[in-house]
């Protein structure tokens, strides 16, 4: 016990029943470690993927809110081209860049990773998400511009192909006529062009 | 290895280092919480909630006193709130200072001691049964129970010579196998 100074301690034959009640059983360290590492994995993922819904959220929401100043701007009278060329803080444009960098990164990786016949199935969750964010572009001040306009359809086209892509080794063919398309439309040096430079202001080059 | 080090790789989000540091430290908080519950699964659950949180603030852990300092705060809290939790869910509204005069009341029933005594330690209040059990029958420290509780020492004392005191009056008929 302890070597504190203890003068009311309780006689022994008590103290010795007490331990009896509630006598621990041996402990079962597996099962709760295994126990504690689910749990901790669980609440990672969820973390995770409140992260992703918040980021997603917020595109949303920044993203319908660009939309609707390049409208107001519009229905304004202001020519579209007026709408959108000055004014770089404008929140579409922000969408803008960052949708144009995500979608290069997505098809620079998924050029190089299907034409070594591996394919992640995260390519294809990622292209259904910025096929969503296209086609609200595709409705955006941003398709006023006939340039933008047609690498945004033309990137509709692409990222609904990868969308739909079979979860089976036979869709070699399909990734061979994505990368197809991809070539013969300069899908990716267009968008390049397009995309802001690392470091550079949250505006579109070119196109916007 | 030392145990800073651990803490620092576990820290780091090392799992053979949180493991290491679980291995170290499960027993005696499993053992605190069969103890408090007398229930195996409501044991692990504490012990497991225990660890979980642990690990999430182990960055809150700056290394000025022992890891099980640290540890057994964390544990007791969540103990002796899913205890709670427990009592009212299964309606048991009763108040726990009450309780000794339901052991009083059983005495004629229950003439053994242990019977008797084990009654009487789950009638005390819980301030004075979590300072008996931690002290006198899992051998803690007060000092060490002062910081589990978040109070001085010298109230781990008297909240143990309370506890004490009330399983005497409880027990009352058994006094004369006092040691002397």
């Amino acid at each position: 016990m302890t070597a504190e100074r203890d003068d009311d301690r309780l006689p022994d034959s008590w103290l010795a029943a007490a331990r009896e009640h509630h006598r621990p059983p041996d402990v079962p360290r597996a099962q709760m470690w295994d126990a504690i590492a689910a749990e901790r994995e669980r609440r990672t993922a969820a973390r995770r993927n409140l992260r992703r819904l918040r980021w997603g959220l917020a595109l949303a929401a920044t993203l319908v809110l660009g939309i609707g100043i390049g409208r107001m701007g519009w229905l304004a009278g202001a020519r579209p081209a007026a709408a959108m060329a000055p004014a770089p803080g404008t929140a579409y444009r922000v969408v803008a860049a960052q949708y144009l960098v995500r979608t290069e990164a997505l098809l620079t990786d998924f050029h190089a990773a299907s034409r070594g016949g591996r394919l992640d199935p995260q390519f294809v969750g990622a292209a259904r998400d910025l096929l969503t964010t296209t086609r609200l572009m595709l409705d955006s001040p941003a398709a006023d511009d006939p340039h933008l306009a047609t690498l945004l359809q033309d990137l509709e086209l692409v990222l609904a192909q990868i969308a739909q892509l079979p979860d089976e080794p036979a869709r070699q063919d399909e990734m061979n006529l994505i990368n197809q398309d991809l070539t013969q439309r300069s899908v990716l040096s267009r968008l390049r062009a397009a995309t802001p430079a690392p470091g550079a202001p949250a505006r579109i080059q070119g196109a916007l | 290895m030392v145990e800073a080090e651990l803490i620092a790789r576990a820290r780091a989000g090392e799992p053979a280092a949180e493991r290491a540091l679980y291995e170290a430290h499960v027993d005696r908080v499993y053992r605190l919480a069969y103890r408090m519950a007398g229930d195996d699964d409501l044991a692990r659950d504490f012990t497991q909630d225990t660890f979980i949180r642990a690990f999430e603030r182990l960055h809150e852990f700056r290394g000025e006193a022992q890891f099980s300092t640290w540890l057994h705060p964390i544990a007791v809290t969540v103990v002796l709130n899913g205890l709670r939790k427990v009592k009212r869910l299964r309606g048991r509204e009763a108040d726990l200072d009450e309780g000794l005069e339901v052991a009083g009341a059983s005495r004629a029933a229950e003439p053994d001691l242990k019977r008797r005594l084990a009654a009487a330690i789950d009638a005390l209040p819980e301030g004075y049964r979590t300072v008996f059990v931690m002290h006198d029958v899992e051998g803690y420290t007060h000092e060490e129970i002062g910081a589990a509780l978040g109070v001085e020492s010298g109230t781990s004392k008297a909240q143990l010579s309370r506890a004490r005191a009330r399983l005497r009056e409880a027990l009352a008929d058994f006094a004369g196998e006092r040691v002397p």
